[in-house]
């Protein structure tokens, strides 16, 4: 029950590109097609459900003050959560690698639609964002889990609805200056109004 | 008088305005220029009409109900015109507001863009004053409408290229702007300088969530709101959303007319229905809000105004015939969804239909995707 709510909490409540505005470079870019989007928001929610047990890892039996202690007492204060960056990072980089080649090897339409923005979830802040989230909520590895693949489902979620709702206002008459990326920021914060009929529920 | 804004007039600038009144009153002899040509005296300004009339009685009650509660409020009683007149002191001038600020951006952004003046803002203009309290500041329904019809509607090109209702958008805004002047039990009633005890100022919604005793329908008759009443509507709530029965008849003419979609409309009900079982089953307690029967979700709050006339803007709708099932009945699942669960939110129906006007276009495309394989599979046998 507790995992179901953190489930319905990060798909809805506060949902990682709506509500946190994280991940924004690569919604706004791919969401230009409906077919690119949901290959993108596949791949967000592969890659989230991957790194996020696996960063808990590291953060667990690495990185934490203490969490060495498996090698012997005498690590037991090394602290080296300075590092949580580049490992964190270091880990995404080597999923996004796996992912890009799975999608090559097996759909390469959409590894040429998702272009140059595969390689760029690398950085996408929605994905680290996630890891960060994790350490500082202080997740269980269950939490953790669920947590990585419902903000995924959420990303999924936002991006497809938008894909879908640009691809009807290309029949509008937009405003000429806000035409592309302007109208695009507009309609996020309109559908940002519209997520925030869950905010407050808990189950 | 024409000459004087066609190309090359003097007032060329602000033929939107010129074009505005006269289709107003007249038909225009205009033709299409090409192709085909289909003379029918059934335009969108007929249209939105149509859809005033619709909300109309509702319109009036509300006016009548603002003034009955202004009165009972101070334990006094009047005639019926007295009740009208003093209710329409306080909506008209919203309206008043909502046609002349917004008004005014529309006709702007027509000059600007040398289009003609769209007709959504007739509908809109009636809708907004209909969705707030009586007692809301006026500049904050100018700045509410401002918002509504630019970002909500103007940016897209206008009437009929919007995503998200105008009236919505501009009801959401004053929502999460200024929630002192839309929520609470205070501002549902204009009360004059002394208010009797018996008065009861909650809204139904709050007033059922507030507990009690016995089961939550005896607590709801206890504090005077059974259902016979609730249906009619004499209740403090926002001006144009109390009389169930009113908008249910304004809902039935737009149905017969051709106006509003009845699959819409149902399938609003229908998952509201769905939903209230479902918060019947999970109910603690006979007294909790959640052992509500469904009819009385119905006849509370913004369900009936919404499901009627803001579920149906054919624009922000789902535009597919199976789309208009699953849109409205979300619609109707989440808004008793968001009363039961969401305890930040006691009214969710607004809010609903304005998350599922963002999902519209997605329930679209799957539908046609879907009726696109199903046709080439059937071809290619």
């Amino acid at each position: 029950m507790e995992l179901l709510n953190l489930a319905i909490n990060s798909i809805f409540v506060s949902n990682i590109l709506l509500a946190s505005f994280l991940g924004m470079c690569s919604f706004l870019a791919i969401s230009k097609r409906i077919s690119a989007s949901i290959g993108m928001g596949a791949a967000v929610v592969f890659v989230l459900t991957i790194t996020a047990p696996v960063s808990w890892l590291m953060n667990e039996y690495i990185l934490k003050e203490g969490a060495l202690v498996w090698l012997g007492d005498s690590f037991k204060n090394v602290d080296l959560s300075f590092m949580t960056y580049i490992f964190f990072i270091a880990v995404i980089a080597a999923m996004v690698q796996l992912v890009e080649m799975i999608v090559e090897k097996f759909s390469p339409a959409l590894y040429t639609a998702l272009g140059i923005f595969l390689p760029l979830i690398t950085v996408n802040c929605a994905i680290l964002g996630v890891a960060l989230f994790m350490v500082e909520r202080k997740y269980t590895f269950a939490q953790t889990t669920v947590f990585g693949f419902s903000s995924g489902l959420g990303y999924f979620l936002a991006i497809v609805t938008m894909a879908a709702i640009r691809k009807k206002i290309r029949y509008s008459n937009v405003v000429p200056a806000l035409r592309g990326l302007g109208i695009t920021m507009i309609l996020t914060g309109l559908l940002a109004m519209a997520f925030m009929i869950f905010s407050g529920i808990q189950l | 008088m024409k000459n004087l804004f066609d190309k090359g007039g003097k007032f060329e600038k602000f033929y939107p305005i010129y074009e505005m009144f006269e289709t107003m009153l007249f038909v225009r002899p205009d033709r299409t220029k090409s192709g085909a040509h289909l003379r029918d005296h059934f335009d969108i300004k007929r249209l939105m009409a149509f859809v005033l009339i619709g909300c109309f009685p509702a319109f009036i009650f509300g006016m009548y109900n603002v003034g009955y509660q202004h009165y009972v409020s101070q334990g006094l009683s009047a005639s019926a015109i007295s009740y009208i007149l003093k209710g329409a002191g306080y909506v008209i001038p919203i309206m008043l507001v909502c046609y002349i600020v917004g008004g005014f951006w529309e006709i702007l952004f027509a000059i600007i863009r040398e289009e003609e003046v769209n007709e959504g803002l007739f509908v809109t203009g009636f809708l907004v004053p209909l969705i707030v309290p009586a007692s809301i500041p006026l500049w904050q329904v100018a700045v509410a409408i401002s918002f509504g019809v630019i970002l909500g509607k103007e940016v897209f090109g206008g009437t009929g290229m919007n995503i998200f209702n105008p009236a919505l958008v501009t009801r959401a805004f004053l929502f999460f702007a200024y929630p002192a002047a839309i929520s609470g039990n205070k501002v549902w009633t204009i009360f004059g300088d002394k208010v009797v005890d018996s008065y009861t100022k909650a809204t139904p919604l709050a007033a059922a969530l507030d507990g009690g005793s016995g089961s939550v329908v005896q607590n709801l008759t206890e504090k005077g709101y059974t259902f016979k009443k609730l249906l009619l509507g004499l209740h403090p709530g926002s001006v144009g959303e109390t009389s169930a029965l009113l908008i249910i008849l304004g809902g039935i003419f737009l149905i017969i007319t051709g106006i509003a979609s009845w699959r819409i409309m149902v399938s609003v009900f229908a998952g509201g229905f769905a939903m209230a079982l479902i918060l019947n089953l999970l109910a603690p307690s006979q007294s909790s809000f959640l052992a509500l029967p469904f009819y009385y979700h119905f006849v509370m709050g913004g369900f009936a105004f919404g499901a009627v006339f803001m579920a149906t803007d054919p624009v922000s709708a789902s535009q597919t015939e199976t789309g208009k099932y699953i849109y409205g009945f979300l619609i109707g699942f989440l808004a008793v969804m968001v009363r039961g669960l969401n305890p930040a939110y006691p009214e969710g129906m607004m809010l609903a239909i304005l998350f599922m006007n963002a999902f519209a276009p997605l329930i679209d495309n799957i539908i046609v995707s879907r009726n696109i394989k199903r046709r080439l599979s059937r071809a290619s046998n």
